[in-house]
């Protein structure tokens, strides 16, 4: 046994002119949860298909629990398992019936396939669900068979790309519960969000990317203290008559370093230095800008972490505004 | 990977298509209407090759003789026995083709005057046979209708006058027809265009089935996910391919034996053949196909596009194959062209087989020409599979 499950060095993803995925390099110890965390086509799920097999990197080079990627793919696929983007299952087929199809593709023995079916379902509690065509599923329960075909076949490294997405809270926690779960019994989980409080909430390590970069590399607690250990602080504020050319005003300051519109009204601005307050609210008034509020959080989050090495913040919902305003940002103001 | 997981995965792969087939009614229904919809619309928008009976045919009597009114009645009788064409009288030409032009009639007999004359003073009789050929089928009928007629008619006046020679000695028959023919056929029973078409529907419907089957079945696994679940399990890529053709191998089996079924209740074909080995050719061309049906959907990056280029293909084939017409009836060129299709192989042995009862050795040069035409669009389609595979 290798001492790492996962060890990248200088993957790199091109698709034509365009870099995906830009020179990754990484360990991830076994036993460990370690997150992507990265907003919309920072290459995560381009990262992921990679590290399974699904697409071939442009260059560089991978052990995936002790095999080489590159050279060794059929050894690689037996020892992970997969939760991708895409549900993997057959809406014709009745879940034990999908669960069945892929143990056999597995090389499972039938008594154990079955034993381990059963297992599965009572893990996600729905033995009774057995049956029942896929197709008459809500989303919350096929996500679930959808996690336990991926376990079925007792991988040592599980893949998970954004294994919440478009959950309910309740059904998150279980999926959540089950991440858990799996890894006390030893298995390494990688999984990607663009949740904050999902990455916070399971990994042990983050992996912030942007661009196909690792912005940031360490555990939760590590990456916060990046922000109170520098001189970085992290305002929110709310301005009723919010314009562009005020959050343009704003962030060609020299000491703002990130910002992001989060709607119509408010504003989170990660500045540097001395007086950055005073020159920011000295700005929204010369604009115009009427201040309702405005608050420093002493307490830095993730996604002030996120917001001050990206130079741009994840959100669910990012309204149109404010994807034209990161378009147009200027490089400079960003930290890299 | 050696080859047993490769072919248990490949059986597994089928059993799992074929069983998402049978939850599915609308696809149950897709793959059952499609043969019967080709069978019905080929089987009857084409001309059948049996003669028509009953064409309503006009005779005009300009001659006021005896031989000439003799002669309609003998052609009025030997009509009403054969059954070949139903006659109407016109007493003038104008009348006879205002019939035609107006479709009543199909043509006409013309008795010109001085038709009695000139027979009794020694001279042929001469009989105008006026045929509306604007439609070229219709009136190759009618014509080789109306010289039967004629012919029948001859010899009955000629063994008249070999007796009224007097040379009673002879059989009168044998020196009016020296020679006579028996006409058999290599297919027993009347010659039957279904007979005909059957061999090659039932291969084209097989290869309709697998050609659009692969990519619709590839494409939809790409679209809905799925791909990515077989694609990360450790199983050959070569399984997937081999999954699926056996599955709609499977397909398209079920469809020839209904179409046989249906040809043979419905139109009257029959099989001199050895079933097994029209079944066996089948499986070649679908061995020859499917390659065809894995390069469209390998170079293309969704399904309408591979479902394209897959018609693009196709179509020509159909046509060019001589599943319809036979392709010795074609231009030159086109005959050059059916014969790197090798849907023409397989149609031309289908047809051997089951028509002809002809043997394995019969169709020997088909079978090489199939097995060789599979395997370089297999290999081809392999490499590039696996190259679309991961991008
Ligand atoms: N097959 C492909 N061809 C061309 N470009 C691609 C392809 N796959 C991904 N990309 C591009 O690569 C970038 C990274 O995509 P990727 O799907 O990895 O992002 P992601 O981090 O998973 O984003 P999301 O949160 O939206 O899932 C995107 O800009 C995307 O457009
Ligand atoms: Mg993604």
């Amino acid at each position: 046994m290798t001492e790492y499950a996962l060890e990248l060095n200088n993957i790199t993803k091109k698709f034509g002119d365009f870099t995906a995925v830009n020179d990754l390099s990484l360990r991830v110890e076994r036993g460990e949860i370690f997150g992507f965390l990265g907003p919309n086509g920072a290459g995560k799920s381009t990262t992921i298909r990679m590290l399974c097999t699904l697409a071939k990197p442009t260059s560089g080079s991978a052990l995936i629990a002790g095999y080489d990627l590159i050279k060794d793919p059929s050894k690689v696929r037996e020892k992970i398992g997969l939760v991708a983007e895409k549900m993997i299952m057959y809406d014709d087929l009745t879940a034990a019936e999908n669960l069945r199809f892929f143990g056999k593709l597995y090389k499972m023995p039938k008594q154990k396939r079955e034993e381990r079916i059963d297992l599965l379902f009572n893990l996600v509690d729905m033995q009774k669900w057995k049956d029942t065509q896929i197709s008459k599923f809500s989303t919350g329960m096929k996500q679930r068979i959808n996690v336990i075909r991926a376990l079925l076949p007792e991988p040592e490294i599980l893949f998970m790309d954004e294994p919440t997405l478009g959950l309910d809270p309740q059904t998150t926690f279980a999926i959540r519960e089950i991440i858990r779960d799996i890894n006390n019994n030893g298995v390494t989980v990688i999984l990607t969000t663009h949740a904050m409080t999902e990455a916070e909430a399971l990994s042990h390590r983050i992996a912030i990317i942007d661009h196909g970069k690792i912005a940031a590399l360490d555990t939760p607690q590590n990456l916060k203290n990046i922000i109170s250990k520098s001189d970085t602080s992290i305002f929110k504020t709310k301005i009723t008559n919010l314009t562009s050319k005020m959050v343009e005003k704003i962030r060609s300051l020299k000491v703002v370093t990130a910002l992001a519109q989060q709607d119509d009204n408010n504003l989170k601005i990660s500045a540097n230095g001395m007086g950055a307050l005073n020159q920011i609210i000295d700005t929204i008034r010369i604009e115009g800008g009427d201040i309702s509020s405005i608050t420093n959080s002493n307490e830095p989050t993730l996604e002030d972490v996120f917001l001050t090495v990206t130079g741009k913040e994840i959100r669910d919902h990012v309204n149109e505004k404010s994807n034209i305003l990161e378009h147009n940002s200027n490089p400079q103001t960003r930290v890299r | 990977m050696n080859i047993t997981y490769i072919l248990k995965d490949s059986y597994h792969i089928m059993q799992k298509d074929l069983l998402a087939l049978r939850r599915n009614r609308e696809s149950v229904a897709a793959l059952i209407i499609l043969p019967i919809a080709f069978l019905l619309l080929f089987g009857y928008i084409f001309p059948s090759a049996t003669t028509e009976q009953h064409m309503p045919m006009g005779i005009v009597n300009l001659d006021n003789g005896q031989a000439s009114s003799a002669l309609v009645t003998q052609i009025e009788n030997m009509n009403k026995n054969s059954g070949a064409m139903n006659i109407v009288n016109y007493s003038s030409v104008e009348e006879a083709k205002t019939q035609i032009d107006r479709g009543n009639v199909y043509g006409t007999f013309i008795i010109p005057p001085g038709f009695s004359n000139n027979l009794t003073n020694g001279k042929s009789g001469n009989l105008i046979v006026y045929v509306d050929n604007s439609n070229p089928q219709l009136s190759s009928s009618v014509e080789s209708a109306a010289s039967n007629t004629i012919t029948a008619l001859n010899g009955m006046q000629a063994e008249i006058n070999v007796v009224k020679m007097g040379s009673t000695t002879v059989n009168a028959q044998s020196i009016v027809f020296p020679f006579t023919q028996n006409i058999e056929t290599t297919i027993p029973g009347k010659s039957n265009y279904f007979n005909f078409l059957a061999p090659g529907l039932m291969i084209m419907i097989v290869m309709i089935t697998v050609m659009t089957g692969i990519p619709e079945a590839i494409s939809k696994e790409r679209e809905m996910g799925t791909f990515d679940g077989m694609l990360s399990a450790p199983i050959n890529q070569i399984s997937i391919i081999l999954g699926y053709t056996a599955s709609l191998c499977v397909k398209g089996f079920a469809q020839v034996i209904l179409v046989l079924a249906i040809a043979i209740i419905f139109f009257g074909v029959t099989i001199q053949g050895s079933i097994l080995l029209a079944f066996f050719l089948l499986l070649l061309g679908i061995f020859s196909f499917v390659g065809i049906g894995i390069l469209a959907v390998s170079s293309s990056k969704n399904q309408a596009t591979g479902t394209t280029i897959v018609n693009l293909i196709m179509f020509p084939m159909m046509f060019l194959a001589g599943i319809f017409f036979p392709i010795q009836q074609m231009p030159w060129f086109m005959q050059d062209i059916s014969k790197i299709i090798p849907l023409t192989y397989a149609a031309d042995a289908m047809r051997k087989v089951m028509l002809l009862n002809a043997n394995i050795s019969d169709v020997i040069i088909q079978i090489l020409i199939l097995v060789a035409f599979g395997i370089v669009t297999m290999s081809l389609a392999v490499i590039l599979f696996r190259r679309s595979m991961t991008t």
